[in-house]
């Protein structure tokens, strides 16, 4: 079986807007430690520095924007559209365990920020978004892929 | 003979034919021209008027996992939100108004004075004998180690402000919070050390507030303050290694941790608490009043006794004599 056509292209685009927010967030991560971010404004509820140096920043002392360029970059690779059509089913499986790992992460991530920083930061949310877009039509089109092989 | 090889041509075209037939109508029935069964049909139940076609359980448990695991996603972000909106991160707790602080930093010496001190002080260690003298300029130093987030530390300003507050002046006291939940006791309504100053004749405040209310550091201890941190925040000293808030008063006492019950903060904002400091008859003005009262006797035993009308109090005197020694 073959995945709808608009699959291959939808999933490239969604996992190389997240390689350029997070590409924008590792940058930010190393160069700018106040963690004051393009359209972040630095008080209340939406505050991308609270949440980029704070503790949950990091995860086994790698940064968290660093972790999540790697995901999407991986990612990226997996959903490219020769990766679509492959016959190996490694590669389908690794899309989707990817794919619900990620989201996972992304869970643990909007729980730091929202209860145990109490701050949001609008590009971490951008990437989430896209991680879960990327997530719903990986997990909706690659179960096929594997039955049939 | 010609008669015999025409009719041997006619039955091998026959044979031939009728191995045709056979092999078109096993291909039919399923099975291999050799006569091997294939792959065969499931007997096909009868269907009767009214009867439901039957379910392809599997293929369709199969196709309703991915939607499962979608709303599984949407669901737990759901309860994070709500959560998050319906939490009691609620720092207008710590928000003083006009004067709640200056009434903080002049507790009247009469409410000092009738809250009187509990019968032990509490969590308070006295230091080795030989504890080399801890001064700055020449004055005593009353040390201070803790963090915005940490909700003992807030418990523990409270006494210590209204303490201090008897030797000298606050300047840039600013009204806060400890951390938002899941932290213990959130938002413990408080003060913070940073960016105040204190000036006093007869003692120095070295405090340091390392992290802000959700943990992001903001001051680092002085070579100073982190070696006194370092030796004294032992467990042989103050059953503690490394806890906060790390008090030490000069070189005679030092705790970790608070001095009284943070119960009795609970659920009360900034104001409440400041309020209740000038009733002696309520139980906050007892418990942060009582610890201010203890710390206050320490700091006398630095100053040798000054300022005298503070230090000659019978209260303090009282608090004097219950202090552990060494």
């Amino acid at each position: 079986m073959r995945v709808a056509r608009w699959v291959p292209p939808v999933t490239t685009a969604l996992a190389l807007a997240g390689v350029a927010v997070s590409t924008y967030l590792t940058i930010a991560h190393y160069t700018d430690p106040e963690g004051e971010l393009q359209f972040c404004s630095g008080t209340g509820t939406v505050d991308c520095g609270a949440v980029t140096t704070s503790a949950q920043s990091t995860f086994l002392g790698i940064p968290v924007a660093l972790l999540g360029l790697l995901w999407f970059v991986g990612m990226l690779t997996l959903c490219l559209p020769v990766a679509w059509r492959a016959d190996a089913r490694p590669v389908h499986l690794a899309r989707l365990v990817g794919a619900v790992g990620g989201i996972g992460f992304v869970l643990w991530l909007l729980y730091a920020e929202l209860i145990i920083i109490g701050a949001i930061c609008v590009w971490c949310t951008v990437a989430h978004v896209i991680a879960f877009a990327l997530f719903v039509v990986v997990v909706l089109t690659t179960p096929p892929l594997l039955a049939d092989e | 003979m010609t008669n015999r090889k025409r009719k041997s041509t006619a039955a091998k075209q026959r044979a031939k034919l009728r191995q045709q037939r056979r092999a078109a109508a096993a291909a039919q029935a399923g099975q291999e021209p050799g006569g091997a069964p294939t792959t065969t049909r499931p007997p096909q139940p009868v269907r009767r008027p009214g009867d439901r076609r039957p379910r392809p359980t599997k293929r369709r448990r199969s196709s309703r996992t991915p939607w499962l695991l979608i709303g599984g996603v949407v669901v737990v972000v759901g309860v994070i939100v709500a959560m998050f909106l319906t939490r009691s991160d609620d720092t207008s707790r710590g928000e003083a108004s006009e004067g709640s602080i200056d009434g903080l930093t002049s507790v009247p010496a009469q409410t000092l004075e009738a809250v009187g001190v509990p019968e032990q002080p509490s969590n308070v260690n006295p230091l080795p004998p030989d504890a080399a003298p801890v001064e700055e300029g020449g004055k005593p130093v009353v040390l201070y180690v803790g963090a915005e987030y940490c909700p003992f530390c807030a418990v523990e300003r409270w006494p210590m402000v209204v303490a201090l507050s008897r030797f000298g002046t606050f300047t840039g006291l600013e009204s806060t919070t400890s951390a938002p939940p899941p932290e213990t006791l959130p938002n413990t309504p408080t003060v913070t050390f940073k960016d105040s100053t204190y000036a006093s004749d007869h003692i120095v405040l070295s405090a340091v507030e390392t992290a802000d209310r959700v943990g992001n550091p903001i001051e680092d201890p002085t070579e100073f303050q982190q070696r006194l941190f370092d030796t004294y925040n032992v467990e042989s000293v103050t059953g503690s290694s490394g806890g906060i808030p790390f008090v030490m008063i000069g070189n005679r006492y030092a705790w970790a941790g608070s001095q009284y019950d943070p119960a009795v903060l609970e659920d009360k904002d900034f104001d409440q608490i400041a309020n209740a400091l000038a009733n002696p008859d309520s139980e906050v003005a007892r418990e942060i009043g009582g610890a201010a009262n203890y710390i206050t006797a320490m700091i006398c035993q630095l100053t040798d006794g000054q300022p005298e009308d503070v230090c000659s109090s019978d209260v303090i005197q009282q608090a004097q004599a219950a202090l552990p020694t060494p």
